[in-house]
């Protein structure tokens, strides 16, 4: 019992970050129909931005904060200069687009910052345990679970109680009536950046907390991850990418606990079949966009 | 003075500096300067390039060939470090340095090799590298099976009699180390009480570190050739379950990453192909980087790569031509050669050198070497 109540806890702090990160995905897409592989890099800004921070030794929250708003800064600067010119380009433009982006941006922090991995230690206090009865619950898991419930709440609550965020709804189902009622597209698609930044920022902190350096290459595995969640829940839902994401942490986790040995190299290979099972299951998604997009 | 004597003096001075028998000679570098393992070759390349230069100074490899280098960015893509390898061995460079890995370096050896050029990896650490290309193929790193005898020797000098060792069949490195270090320390006559697998890149090692904990009796250490961002994450979680037993690593936790872990990295031993110990050669080295470049070096990769000029120019003056099977013969019979890390020894090798590999600790968020030797070539295992 112990160990299956450990694992849920494993599983609900890997599909919180899972979920703001598919969160961030589906923010852009549901808006401008791109996919943007360039948003694992954002945490990779987000990254550097906290080692640079705590290299010039700003406070521990500080440094957190200049992480998030270098991401968001980064996300605006993309949409400007990337995105937004390639606007009128279809899904694959687009697509393609951000796989420039993300190459580019790789290779400058390659070449301009380093190719080696930069350490970004975190406060002792962080590092600890909290035992509740029997279970050893490790504080970054349990910070993950806390930030992300916090984060997917304020955001419910910004798309549902503020104009811009209620714009940003309405443009998800339709642009075209969006404009025709006098709101700037520009605008409502710079705030969807903008809140893909602060995701990727806030998923960066808790991605960078487990691993404790920050590299050129980071962000690359949890895009991948996010675009999977995206899919299974929904492209272009965001109630969908917040299930999708938790049901790829619950479906990696118990696959990592439950298998026998032997398969256990194989454990991406069950997921990914769970993967298309639901897919079979639900071609949509979990909860499929109110108009649906497969992309 | 004299235009009869001025004109004696300007001859012996272009004689004494520039032996008009200079010839120079191209080193190809198809390496990978971008990509997943710039974070190796970059700094290698780095090392590499100061100690052509210092060679060059000097009149060159063996003292008659200048250097000049010809360097390629493979993107750390095999199917573009074969085209590399094409273009350099039809330019036809007289040494081949391909990545610190061992699939793009086999497939830029099948290249050279036919064309008899005398191929190095920078830093490849796969003992089978030579053998799967042939006899013009080298090695310059430590190899896995290498550092693991080391790792086994210090686990049966410090008593230990039972280990658990944590593996992933993601990549040669992370799954054969961990398995040599198995033969040799049961060979010595420890005991092996389990062993875990994990998968690269996964944030989640609960379930290993449960399946540890639930040994009885608990392994005296647990060996594994994790590295970032994988060994942080497993070492934070380790020591989050209460398990104590002292962590043995190889070469791939050799950053700063490791040592900011904090207290929960206190006790690690880990192999490393050099450490700077006050007044060793290498802190020599490290100095005079610093004043040339301003930074310090951030990896001891800057150091091997800087050592293989310098084994190229031990071959050349053995051989006395940078003819191939000339060459390849007089790097396959090097022995003792002096290098910024240690002693670096071919003959008797598969080309995959014979070397000083180094053990530190970590206490107090700084490494300590505590071991500088060459494994017995006995105690290390088959490739």
């Amino acid at each position: 019992m112990d160990l299956v109540l450990q694992q849920i806890v494993n599983a609900v702090s890997l599909g919180g970050i899972y979920a703001l990160l598919a969160l961030g995905l589906a923010v852009v897409f549901s808006i401008v129909s791109l996919i943007n592989f360039a948003h694992g890099e954002l945490m990779t800004v987000a990254g550097y931005g906290m080692f640079f921070a705590l290299a010039v030794s700003l406070p521990f929250p500080l440094a957190l904060l200049l992480a998030v708003s270098v991401a968001v800064i980064a996300a605006l600067l993309t949409e400007r200069f990337a995105f937004r010119p390639m606007r009128k380009a279809d899904v694959t433009g687009l697509l393609l687009t951000s796989f420039a982006v993300s190459a580019i941006l790789r290779v400058i922090f390659q070449n301009g910052i380093s190719a080696r991995p930069k350490p970004v230690p975190l406060p002792a206090g962080l590092t600890g345990v909290v035992e509740i009865g029997s279970l050893h619950i490790g504080i970054v898991p349990l910070l993950s679970i806390v930030t992300a419930a916090l984060s997917l709440a304020l955001l419910l609550l910004f798309l549902k109680h503020t104009t811009l965020g209620k714009a940003m709804r309405a443009a998800a189902e339709d642009f075209e009536v969006l404009r025709l009622m006098g709101i700037k597209a520009n605008r409502v698609i710079a705030m969807a950046f903008a809140v893909s930044g602060v995701l990727a920022g806030i998923a960066a902190v808790l991605w960078i907390a487990q691993r404790g350096s920050v590299d050129p290459l980071m962000g690359f595995v949890p895009v991948l991850k996010a675009f999977v969640a995206a899919v299974i829940g929904g492209l272009g839902s965001l109630s969908g990418a917040v299930a999708g994401g938790f049901a790829l942490g619950i479906l990696e986790v118990l696959f990592q606990a439950f298998l026998p040995d032997a398969a256990l190299p194989y454990r991406d290979a069950f997921v990914l079949s769970f993967v298309i099972l639901i897919l079979v299951w639900r071609p949509d998604g979990l909860i499929p966009a109110p108009v649906s997009r497969r992309s | 003075m004299t235009s009869f004597r001025f004109a004696v003096l300007a001859g012996a001075m272009f004689f004494a500096a520039a032996p008009a028998l200079a010839e120079d000679i191209t080193i190809g570098l198809a390496t990978a300067q971008t990509g997943g393992l710039a974070f190796a070759d970059q700094p290698s390349l780095v090392g590499f390039k100061i100690a052509v230069d210092e060679i060059n100074a000097r009149g060159g490899l063996g003292g008659k060939y200048k250097i000049t280098l010809d360097i390629k960015d493979t993107r750390t893509d095999t199917a573009t470090t074969v085209q590399a390898a094409q273009e350099l061995v039809a330019a036809g460079v007289k040494v081949l340095i391909t990545p610190c890995d061992a699939d793009p370096s086999i497939a830029a050896g099948q290249i050279s090799q036919p064309a008899q050029i005398p191929t190095f990896t920078f830093c490849g650490t796969t003992p089978t590298i030579p053998d799967a290309v042939g006899d013009y193929m080298f090695g310059t790193y430590p190899a896995d099976n290498a550092q693991a005898a080391i790792l086994a020797e210090h686990a049966v000098a410090k008593g230990y009699k039972t280990g658990y060792i944590l593996k992933s069949p993601d990549s040669a490195y992370t799954l054969k180390l961990p398995e040599y270090f198995a033969q040799a320390f049961t060979k010595k006559g420890g005991q092996m009480l389990g062993e875990g697998t994990y998968t690269m890149g996964q944030q989640d090692f609960a379930a290993e570190v449960t399946k540890i904990k639930a040994l009885n009796p608990q392994p005296d250490f647990i060996m594994t050739a994790a590295y970032e961002p994988d060994f942080p994450a497993f070492l934070q979680q380790l020591r989050g379950a209460g398990i104590t037993a002292p962590v043995l690593g190889s070469d791939g936790i050799d950053s700063p990453t490791t040592t900011g872990l904090g207290a929960i990295a206190d006790g690690i031993v880990h192999t490393t192909a050099g450490f700077p110990s006050e007044g060793s050669k290498l802190a020599a080295f490290y100095e005079s980087f610093k004043t040339a470049t301003g930074n310090a070096p951030e990896t001891v990769y800057v150091a091997t790569g800087y050592e293989i000029p310098y084994i190229i120019d031990a071959a050349v003056t053995a051989a006395g031509t940078m003819d191939g099977p000339a060459l390849r013969d007089a790097i396959a019979n090097l022995k003792d050669v002096e290098v910024v890390t240690g002693k670096v020894t071919y003959a008797g090798t598969n080309r995959m050198p014979s070397r000083d590999i180094t053990l530190v600790e970590i206490q107090g968020g700084a490494r300590k070497s505590i071991l500088l030797a060459t494994p017995n070539p006995a105690d290390v295992p088959a490739p």
